[in-house]
């Protein structure tokens, strides 16, 4: 008993039309997952973005409430026809949609929710004035739902190294002499130490290691291994420091090899045939701070 | 069989709850500098006639000094709600930021890492799971709807939302640009600066948090939008203030009728509202309508717009500290917290008061 996943989906920006940023390509990834589950907008109890680089900068209101007025998953009340659905984000870096599926997690296997929808999506806000964004444009999605069955999420656990938090930081400031004219502007600025791709493979391996040990697994036990895709590092080196096969790591879309919040989704996306009958799935998840996240997610497959 | 309520409820009655949760303590931060309404009105550029004061009944609000951050005041706060505490930094499971500003200079709006993890290291919380939430004015509602899930569920055993607004920067780039009373920036000057703080735990006693609820009416998501400004330092944000304030007064009722039978209650049972702080003139129009629909009063409405503007994450929390310094609330009091926020968020907590009004006096 508890929260199964139904359906992943992600979508590319394509080009630089005006208005395809961070909201166009998470509208598209969940509008595809809702397809692919078959299920309606109306069935949502509960949609939680992830994303963080958004169009504009917005910090109000919580980008996931547009995407559901977008979706039309229940926009205004109708009291003697059911369920309406609540929205909001959580911001933790790439470990954003292990939170949410944290919090959905726990919703759903207790009954307050039945359905729910995980978004993320980034992609630079301001192409022409931001300062080292690394990330792909991406979008993700990822629908959780209430299961009877074995088949689910068995743990989570989050681990912070805060004596790393100066490694990554990313803000938007103000840069006095940025922008047209020189006239000053606000613009996105990402500072990334060179050793931070391999302190996040150092920790991860360190925090994924103890969680097998906790729960009496060792690395052979793990048939599919999901991680992030950014840094870099965490896709390519984790599964050898961890001692699992590549041959349980899913090749993602190139397009989608340095996406951020919506990474772990993209790598679901990459291994959606094999979800279903993997017994055991490993999620490593890795962002500033340093936070690591790990998950296991287990079907009823003997 | 009943309806199941619109909104997306806990409610003590559920089966499937393990604990009670109650309100621990509760923390607040406020910066020492004052702001008139009079100053902030003398400042607009343009001649404006606009007797905002009257039209919102705030006289006054805090603003932050130099060095005065969303961080430092979410800090401070933890720290104040702390000292109000039975726990320490340590004991807490769970730290969630909730901030609308992530300020943690004058002009740094911090993206990577989060918030909350400065918090939780300010405060020795070193073992806490952290993230922080983004849900505009409802954000530390919403971290308390989460912890109450996750508590109740036996996934955790406390923890903390805390958010700090320096938001009065949105007044100061509004006061540019504001002609007439018909800006879509002219609820910008109604903010002010604070932070909060609250801890969650598991409940003791039959009392606490009898029932949270929240839906997102989201055919009304872009009525509000904030963001950075273009040309000038800080933030801008535009608002459609008229029809939002026509929604809540339209759907509000409703849900909160919904929210409140779910629990067994009505709004005769409340003893005290405190609902989101926009205006005076808002508020009192909101409890006419509750009293038109239902015939009920609660019998006490928290005000504290007049004096401290609209804190935008931090109001309700802000105004349940200032209760409790006033020793207003007593015993089995019930308290309705009301959030409607940008979204369209409307955000529901009824709790019965527990120790808190003991504990809050106790600064160790």
């Amino acid at each position: 008993m508890g929260s199964c996943i139904e359906a992943v989906a992600t979508s590319c920006e394509r080009g630089r039309v005006r208005g395809r940023g961070a909201l166009h390509v998470t509208d598209v990834a969940a509008t595809a997952c809702l397809r692919r589950a078959g299920r309606r907008p109306s069935e949502l109890d509960l949609l939680i973005n992830a994303g963080l680089y958004k169009d504009a900068n917005t910090a109000e209101p919580a980008l996931a409430t547009i995407i559901q007025e977008d979706l039309g998953a229940n926009p205004a009340p109708r009291h003697a026809h059911g369920h309406g659905t609540f929205a909001f984000d959580v911001l933790n870096g790439g470990c954003g949609v292990l939170t949410a599926a944290q919090l959905l997690d726990t919703f759903v296997s207790h009954g307050a929710a039945r359905t729910g929808l995980i978004v993320a999506g980034d992609v630079d806000p301001s192409p022409r004035t931001s300062r080292n964004f690394p990330f792909s444009p991406a979008g993700a999605a990822m629908l959780l739902a209430y299961t009877p069955g074995p088949t689910g999420f068995q743990a989570f656990e989050f681990r912070t190294f805060p004596e790393h938090a100066g490694m990554f930081e990313a803000s938007v400031h103000w840069e006095p002499h940025a922008g047209w004219l020189r006239r000053g502007r606000n613009i996105v600025d990402v500072h990334e130490a060179p050793e931070f791709g391999a302190r996040c493979v150092e920790l991860a391996t360190d925090v994924a290691s103890s969680f097998l040990a906790r729960h009496g697994l060792v690395p052979d036990d793990i048939e599919l291994l999901i991680t992030s895709q950014y840094p870099r590092a965490v896709a390519t080196d984790l599964p050898s420091a961890l001692g699992i096969p590549l041959s349980c790591v899913p090749r993602v879309a190139p397009e989608l090899a340095r996406s951020h919040t919506a990474g772990p989704i993209a790598a679901l996306e990459a291994a959606r045939d094999r979800l279903a009958t993997a017994r055991r799935t490993l999620f490593v998840t890795v962002g500033a701070g340093i936070t690591v996240g790990v998950a296991l997610y287990v079907t009823g497959v003997p | 069989m009943p309806a199941l309520p619109w909104m997306l409820v806990e409610s003590k009655r559920d089966a499937g709850a393990t604990y009670g949760t109650r309100f621990e303590s509760v923390g607040m931060a406020l910066p020492e500098r004052r702001l008139s309404t009079h100053e902030l009105m003398a400042s607009t550029r343009h001649h404006t006639r606009i007797d905002l004061e009257r039209l919102t009944g705030i006289r006054e609000r805090r603003v932050c000094g130099p060095g005065e951050t969303s961080l430092s005041l979410e800090i401070a706060a933890a720290r104040d709600c702390l000292a109000r505490s039975r726990y320490t930094g340590a004991d807490l499971d769970m730290v969630i930021e909730a901030s609308i500003t992530r300020y943690v200079d004058e002009t740094t709006h911090r993206l990577e890492p989060p918030l909350s993890l400065s918090v939780k290291e300010a405060i020795g919380a070193h073992a806490a799971t952290s993230f922080d939430i983004s849900n505009a004015c409802a954000g530390m509602l919403t971290g308390v709807f989460v912890l109450n899930d996750l508590i109740r569920r036996g996934a955790i055993r406390r923890g903390m939302v805390v958010s700090g607004e320096r938001i009065t920067g949105l007044g100061a780039n509004a006061a540019r640009s504001i002609r007439s009373i018909l800006s879509p920036q002219l609820a910008s000057l109604t903010l002010g600066d604070a932070g909060a703080a609250v801890i969650v735990d598991r409940a003791a006693s039959p009392a606490g948090i009898l029932i949270a609820g929240f839906t997102t009416l989201a055919e009304h998501s872009r009525l509000c939008l904030g963001m950075p400004a273009l040309h000038h330092p800080g933030a801008v944000m535009f608002t459609r203030a008229r029809k939002i304030h026509d929604v809540a007064m339209e759907s509000g009722p409703p849900l909160l009728e919904d929210v409140l039978g779910a629990a067994g209650l009505s709004l005769g049972d409340i003893d005290w509202l405190i609902p989101h702080q926009t205006s005076v003139r808002a508020i009192k129009a909101g409890e006419r309508v509750l009293a038109e629909r239902s015939g009920e009063h609660p019998r006490h409405v928290a005000i504290t717009v007049d004096e401290l503007g609209n804190t935008a994450s931090t109001t309700l929390f802000v105004a349940l500290h200032k209760l409790l310094d006033q020793h207003a609330l007593h015993g089995r009091d019930k308290v309705l917290l009301l959030s409607v926020a940008s979204g369209l968020q409307v955000g529901v907590v009824v709790f019965e008061v527990d120790e808190l009004e003991v504990t809050h006096g106790e600064l160790h």
